[in-house]
């Protein structure tokens, strides 16, 4: 079994009702077409940029953000274990520094000079021997059990016989295992801030003690030189943060350190703030004295290198991003508007294309209408050319006027047939004017049958069924309709030789209402089944048929917005479906107005 | 127009019923053995049965169509001479005509002078033809 369904086929039909209107080339809907393909166009542009773009850009912004952190971490790292090592190397400067000093007023207990009851010049001499080894030596004082000094030399000379006993140096070297001290800075019996290197030694069961100043200039430095790193601050702090360096030419204590370094740790790295700037200190606690090297640094400084090389880095990423995401807009927009392009002329080819095929679509209009045009008019011109014999005397032929008048009505006839299909030609060509009413299907059907029943189907042995369900009115015109179903019906009843069945089923079903016509004739053969609409196909000799019967219905039932459906087995028959929306909404709207 | 007998047969084949009679009508006045057919299988019935000299031909009817119909008359005697009607006025079909084979094709509706000296001038050559079989084959 063949289908044909109509739906898509009259698209196809030049002679459709406003179809041709709506094949014509018509520049207005060129522009809107290519007005639709820019936009298209643009949105499918923008959609590939952003997606192209995004799809680069956030896992590249993720796995920045990573290393950024891990970068940052790591060199902030860095920054404090630079520091650490400055504070560390330093410590171990001074440490070494002050325990040659310790070692050098050690030897003085050893030296040549020494005695428990040394004279001045013993002193000197000693003094000198200090300064031979450091100039940092301010003076020397050796000290009896008792604490008196009993032998000086230095610029102080009033404090030879002072009584240190009350000194807490002099009691914390007494009372402590160790043999040295080194004591904070203090002011003492001189009134200047000075430290003192004191050493002790026993003899015949008395402890004796030797002791020296370092000048706290020299001190200071000595520090300074050992200072190293860019804007790298250090000093020297005690357990309470008191500061154990003094300015040069200052001659009162020094102040205390805004920061005090935990005695937890023998060395660490912290920050804090100090008049709004954030600092980077490095601790390391001394070995000989509880004294601890702060090595500070703006942190800005400190991690200056990592500040400037991540902003390298960043800058560097955002241009690279910046130049990928130019490049990847750049190429889509130039593929885009290729593609557009390219679109565009094959929008414009496919409405040349359409217009071409209109064109020809006329030409073989043109055809069929000479075609049928001229049967009327061949069989016209050859009666005419028979009336003329029969005026010529030379064929001696019957001119009565009887017989001339049979010849001119056969001429009237043919040139009527000639009229009913300019008539019709003119009737698919029209627009129609929508006359929309309720239309009752079954009772036109109905009526359909009951004409046709009295003239065409008269002659054969036809018997019609009618199966027709509950409908719901539709809206359409009442006089195409009837067409229709009537030229549907005439197809039905000329494929029945002489005796068959046709039946009609009407039913209401998926919002449109089916009407079937079955007959039991001939069948459409496979390789017609497609031309059966196109104007002017006929298989109906001698001039009874035109060819645009179902071509007429196609089109009307086109027009109402439905479909045409055809199965056909030769030799057993055809079924012509006619699909009709029932339009519920429209219906009522309609009947509104009306009322 | 002179009446004289030209004695020989021509079928007319044509599935307009008017046109066919009349056609055959003015033909048969002006000397011609006319026989018709209604239909492309009628006609080549008619060629076995009773072979004409000349064919006028209908293109256009329904079942067997006017070329499939000379298609089959040339298989019965390719001498036959046949004269192609037809209401197409296209240039692709005048061509497609001629390549098959036809003697001549006229546009309907046709003048029947014209038929008529086409008719003459298919039947010489057809006669012409068998006139140069006949001494090819001695």
């Amino acid at each position: 079994m063949r289908v044909w369904d109509t739906s898509h086929l009259l698209d196809d039909i030049p002679a459709n009702k406003s179809a041709a209107a709506e094949h014509v080339y018509d520049p207005a809907d060129s522009q809107a077409n290519l007005h639709r393909i820019r936009l298209h166009f643009k949105q499918l542009q923008t959609r590939l940029v952003l997606g192209l773009v995004l799809g680069f850009l956030l896992p590249n912004a993720l796995l920045s953000a990573y290393f950024h952190f891990q970068f940052t971490h790591t060199l902030k790292e860095s920054a404090k274990l630079n520091l650490a090592a400055v504070a560390e190397s330093q410590k171990n400067t001074i440490d070494l520094y002050l325990q040659e000093r310790v070692v050098n007023l050690y030897n003085l207990f050893h030296s040549k000079d020494f005695s428990l009851k040394p004279t001045q010049e013993q002193m000197e001499n000693s003094l000198a021997s200090l300064k031979h080894f450091n100039d940092g030596f301010v003076d020397v004082g050796f000290f009896d059990a008792k604490g008196i000094q009993i032998g000086y030399a230095g610029p102080f000379p009033s404090l030879l016989g002072k009584d240190y006993s009350k000194e807490t140096w002099f009691q914390t070297l007494l009372k402590e295992n160790r043999s040295y001290l080194i004591s904070d800075i203090y002011m003492g019996f001189r009134h200047i801030p000075h430290f003192t290197i004191a050493t002790k030694q026993v003899f015949d069961g008395r402890t004796y003690v030797m002791r020296a100043t370092l000048d706290p200039d020299k001190f200071y430095i000595f520090l300074r030189a050992i200072s190293q790193g860019k804007e790298v601050e250090s000093t020297l702090v005690n357990h309470q943060g008191q500061y154990q360096v003094v300015d040069p030419g200052r001659s009162q204590l020094p102040g205390s350190s805004d920061y005090v370094p935990p005695m937890t740790e023998g060395s660490g790295v912290e920050e804090f703030a100090r008049d709004d700037q954030k600092m980077l200190v490095a601790y390391s606690w001394l070995k000989e004295t509880p004294w601890a090297l702060l090595a500070m640094q703006p942190v800005t400084v400190a991690q200056a290198g990592m500040i400037k090389t991540r902003l390298v880095l960043t800058i560097s990423l955002i241009v690279i991003s910046l130049l990928i995401s130019a490049m990847i807009f750049f190429t889509i927009k130039k593929l885009v508007k290729r593609a557009r392009r390219m679109a565009e002329k094959g929008q414009q080819l496919q409405e040349m294309l359409a217009h071409a095929s209109k064109l020809a679509s006329i030409g073989e209009l043109a055809a069929g209408v000479a075609h049928e045009i001229n049967n009327p008019l061949a069989i016209i011109m050859a009666t005419s050319g028979v009336i003329r014999d029969m005026l010529n005397p030379e064929f001696d032929l019957d001119h009565s006027p009887e017989a001339i008048c049979k010849e001119l009505s056969i001429i009237d006839t043919a040139a009527t047939r000639a009229k009913g299909i300019t008539r019709k030609l003119q009737d698919m060509g029209k627009s129609r004017v929508p006359k929309v009413v309720e239309c009752d299907v079954n009772g036109l059907v109905e009526e359909v049958i009951g004409r046709l029943k009295k003239v065409e189907f008269k002659p054969k042995h036809l018997e019609v069924i009618s199966n027709l369900g509950a409908l719901p009115p539709i809206l359409a015109e009442p006089e195409p309709l009837r067409q229709v179903f009537a030229n549907i019906l005439i197809n039905a009843g000329d494929a029945i030789a002489d005796k068959g069945t046709i039946t009609i089923t009407t039913e209401a079903k998926e919002g449109m209402v089916w009407v079937t016509i079955a007959d039991t004739g001939k069948g459409i053969p496979p390789e017609n089944l497609q031309r059966i609409f196109n104007p002017f196909f006929t298989t109906k000799g001698g001039g009874r048929g035109t060819g645009l019967g179902l071509s007429i219905a196609a089109s009307i039932v086109k027009y109402l917005g439905g479909t045409i459906k055809v199965n056909s087995i030769p030799g057993t028959g055809s079924s012509f479906t006619v699909l009709l929306p029932i339009n519920e909404q429209a219906r009522k709207t309609i009947k509104q107005h009306d009322e | 127009m002179e009446k004289k007998q030209r004695e020989f047969k021509v079928l007319l084949v044509d599935d307009e019923d008017v046109f066919r009679e009349a056609t055959a009508r003015q033909l048969a006045v002006r000397g011609f053995i006319v026989i018709t057919a209604a239909s492309g299988e009628e006609a080549v019935a008619q060629v076995k049965n009773d072979p004409p000299e000349v064919v006028v031909l209908d293109q256009q009817m329904p079942g067997m169509h006017g070329s499939e119909t000379f298609i089959e008359i040339k298989k019965v005697d390719p001498l036959i001479e046949v004269i192609m009607l037809t209401g197409n006025t296209s240039v692709d079909n005048a061509i497609e005509l001629m390549q098959m084979g036809t003697f001549d094709y006229l546009m309907k509706p046709i003048n029947i002078d014209e038929l008529l000296y086409k008719i003459e001038d298919a039947y010489t050559r057809k006669k012409l033809n068998e006139k140069q079989q006949r001494e090819a084959g001695l």
